[in-house]
């Protein structure tokens, strides 16, 4: 148990997918402008990340290692396809989001409200990959720590994204140099939320 | 073009193509390269293993020469967590993978020792691995011929900060272990790593200002590998 | 701007007119795809920490434009309208397998570093944005100018903020010392110079790149934001 609350907290604070990587900074950027749009498309990262990273973790371990194929049989105990992983997983993601997009469409229409335009931005959001991709290179060896690294990570997205567009909103308030304006000062308010969030990283569970 | 881009059958088809052509030319180049990823990872153990002994000049051109002229590859073994002998390969052994595999217990992993000689006087390298802030750390330790010193150290990282944690590659820091006691009179001596400059006992490494997560790693990895080792050589 | 170049299509066009060269010149300053259409930055901060190894990346990200651009465009009257993006995620992805597999080959040690960001190219706005916005609607030898030029503004950002962050924060230039040796506090050390380690962590690299706006916006006032 200890070890979820750890995984979790390291993907939400201390491996921060914004402050830490700088992954999915594309959509964090241009979705942030209001904190309404920011709170949908931190919400369908979560969500995408909780289904795909799963997905993707079968994947690997069970078609893609080397030796992952054994069960199949003896045979294929050696077969390594792991140069492949790179356009499994973004395949599993494509389809997965356009799958959900679907069902939430059909099933609820009320969420398909609140989420459905940022789905089929979320498809090339890097933060989706990257967490497909941070699964691999970690191997957490179970699919429940590697769904707790997935709902940290997305969780701490949300957080980043939600934080930047508050202080958007009122920053339209200020009188910012003029060239600083939109992208300069938003890059430079992200810097100061990274060093704050480096505050978190000497904590250990 | 005549042919009618919208019907089912023709995306079918443009779709069963393209996996078929770009599934083939990925299999192909996979294929061709592999031995080449798989010389450079040998290239590389070989480089660590090297340096820990300090060979100078040691680049991924000479590394395989230098390696078959420095290491006894007969003499090297395999201990298992109480240093009785098993008959593994030396260098086959991956104890990165061991040590991630959670699956496998403590007590099944393998602890490989590669012997050297470098002037007519034996070195022993032993690998070492653990967990610094961010990711996997790992090392290797030479040992002198009487088993009771550090010949010499090296430490390399996954992902540890630059300018803090990633410092344990250093030479400032890894020297620090040159000459230190792993075993006196028969019993092991645990070298700790302090904050910087304080402590007073002879057993000590300072460790890196602002990366103390790190060092402590480094000390755990250490601590952890050289009790199976030295409990082996004081056999 | 995609109909615009359609235009393109005289076969007696010199291989340099003036079109063609504006592709290749508008990302570098006034259309880069970094600091204007704020594409492609996840890699761009995450792997300048050395100039190397913005280089290198900037390389694979060529290669992947380059070629990707080339046979999306050679295939735009074949591909399939409703499965065109699985398409370019296709291309995209088999090219950054192939881009992997002979980093790993022949440069190990700089696959080692980049780590997973060689494989977030896929995803990197960049490459998928040209090939929608650009190649599907025009012909190989554009495309390929396009992809020539976005690669240089994106280049030239990731090589700017190397710059700094290498040369301020580690006191290197290319892995060579510039000031001097820290630990044998020789040079400049001697007289008391520190390199500033917080350039090295990756908060510096918003910074920087804030910096490349401001300075560019402030030289093209038509550029500057509302908010």
């Amino acid at each position: 148990m200890v070890d979820y609350i750890n995984i979790a907290l390291k993907g939400i604070f201390i491996e921060n997918m914004i402050f830490a990587y700088f992954l999915g900074m594309c959509s964090y950027l241009a979705v942030s402008k209001t904190v309404k749009t920011a709170v949908g498309l931190g919400a369908a990262v979560i969500f995408v990340l909780t289904v795909t990273v799963p997905v993707n973790w079968l994947l690997e371990n069970y078609v893609l290692q080397a030796g992952a194929l054994s069960w199949l049989g003896d045979e294929y105990a050696t077969m390594d396809l792991s140069f492949l992983s790179f356009i499994m997983f973004i395949a599993v993601i494509a389809s997965i989001v356009q799958l959900v997009e679907m069902l939430v469409e059909k099933f609820a229409p009320a969420l398909y409200g609140a989420l459905g335009i940022f789905l089929p931005l979320i498809a090339v959001n890097c933060s989706i990959l990257g967490g497909a991709l941070f699964m691999q290179e970690r191997q957490y060896s179970t699919i429940g720590e590697a769904t707790t690294f997935a709902v940290g990570s997305g969780i701490g997205w949300f957080l980043a994204i939600v934080a930047i567009a508050a202080i958007r909103e009122k920053i339209k308030y200020s009188n910012v140099p003029a060239p600083l304006r939109g992208l300069g000062i938003t890059f430079i308010i992200t810097g100061l939320m990274g060093i704050a969030f480096m505050s978190f990283s000497g904590i250990s569970l | 073009m005549a042919v009618n881009k919208d019907k089912n059958s023709y995306t079918f088809l443009f779709a069963i193509i393209m996996v078929v052509i770009v599934g083939s030319c990925l299999a192909a180049i996979s294929m061709g390269l592999k031995p080449a990823q798989e010389k450079n990872q040998v290239v590389k153990k070989k480089m660590d293993i090297l340096n820990a002994i300090k060979i100078q000049d040691v680049s991924r051109l000479n590394a395989i020469e230098l390696y078959d002229k420095y290491i006894l590859e007969d003499e090297c073994i395999v201990l298992n967590e109480k240093g009785e002998i098993t008959g593994a390969v030396a260098f086959d052994v991956d104890i990165q993978k061991e040590y991630k595999n959670k699956n496998l217990p403590v007590a099944e992993r393998q602890y490989p020792l590669y012997v050297a000689e470098i002037d007519g006087s034996k070195k022993y390298v032993i690998p070492v691995i653990g967990s610094g802030l961010w990711g996997p750390i790992w090392g290797y330790i030479a040992v002198s011929e009487d088993k009771k010193t550090i010949f010499g150290a090296t430490f390399d990282h996954k992902g540890e900060t630059p300018g803090l944690g990633a410092e344990i590659k250093q030479s400032f820091f890894t020297n620090q272990y040159d000459n230190e006691t792993i075993s006196e009179d028969g019993n092991y001596k645990k070298i700790k790593v302090v904050k910087d400059g304080s402590g007073t006992e002879p057993q000590k490494v300072d460790g890196i200002t602002g990366g103390t997560i790190t060092s402590k790693g480094v000390e755990e990895m250490v601590d952890r590998t050289l009790q199976v080792y030295v409990n082996y050589f004081n056999k | 701007m995609s109909e615009n170049q359609e235009k393109i299509k005289a076969p007696k066009e010199p291989l340099f007119s003036k079109k063609n060269k504006r592709l290749v010149i508008e990302p570098l300053n006034d259309n880069n795809p970094v600091t204007l259409q704020v594409l492609g930055i996840c890699s761009a901060l995450a792997i300048t920490v050395s100039i190397e190894q913005a280089l290198v990346m900037t390389g694979s990200v060529f290669f992947v434009l380059g070629l990707g651009n080339v046979i999306i465009s050679m295939l735009r009257n074949l591909i399939p309208s409703r499965i065109r993006i699985i398409v370019q995620l296709v291309v995209v992805a088999a090219l950054v397998i192939i881009v992997n597999e002979i980093l790993k080959a022949f440069l190990p040690d700089m696959a080692e570093k980049l780590s997973v960001f060689v494989g977030l190219i896929i995803t990197n706005c960049i490459i998928m944005g040209r090939f929608e916005a650009f190649a599907m609607a025009n012909k190989p030898w554009p495309s390929f100018l396009d992809a020539v030029g976005n690669t240089l503004g994106y280049g030239f950002v990731l090589v700017l903020v190397s710059l700094m962050r290498e040369i301020l924060g580690a006191g290197k230039f290319f892995g060579i010392p510039l000031f001097g040796d820290r630990i044998e506090n020789t040079g400049l050390y001697k007289l008391g110079y520190m390199d500033n380690n917080f350039i090295i962590l990756a908060p510096f690299a918003l910074f920087a790149v804030a910096i490349i706006i401001w300075v560019q916006r402030a030289r093209n006032k038509s550029l500057i934001e509302e908010h």
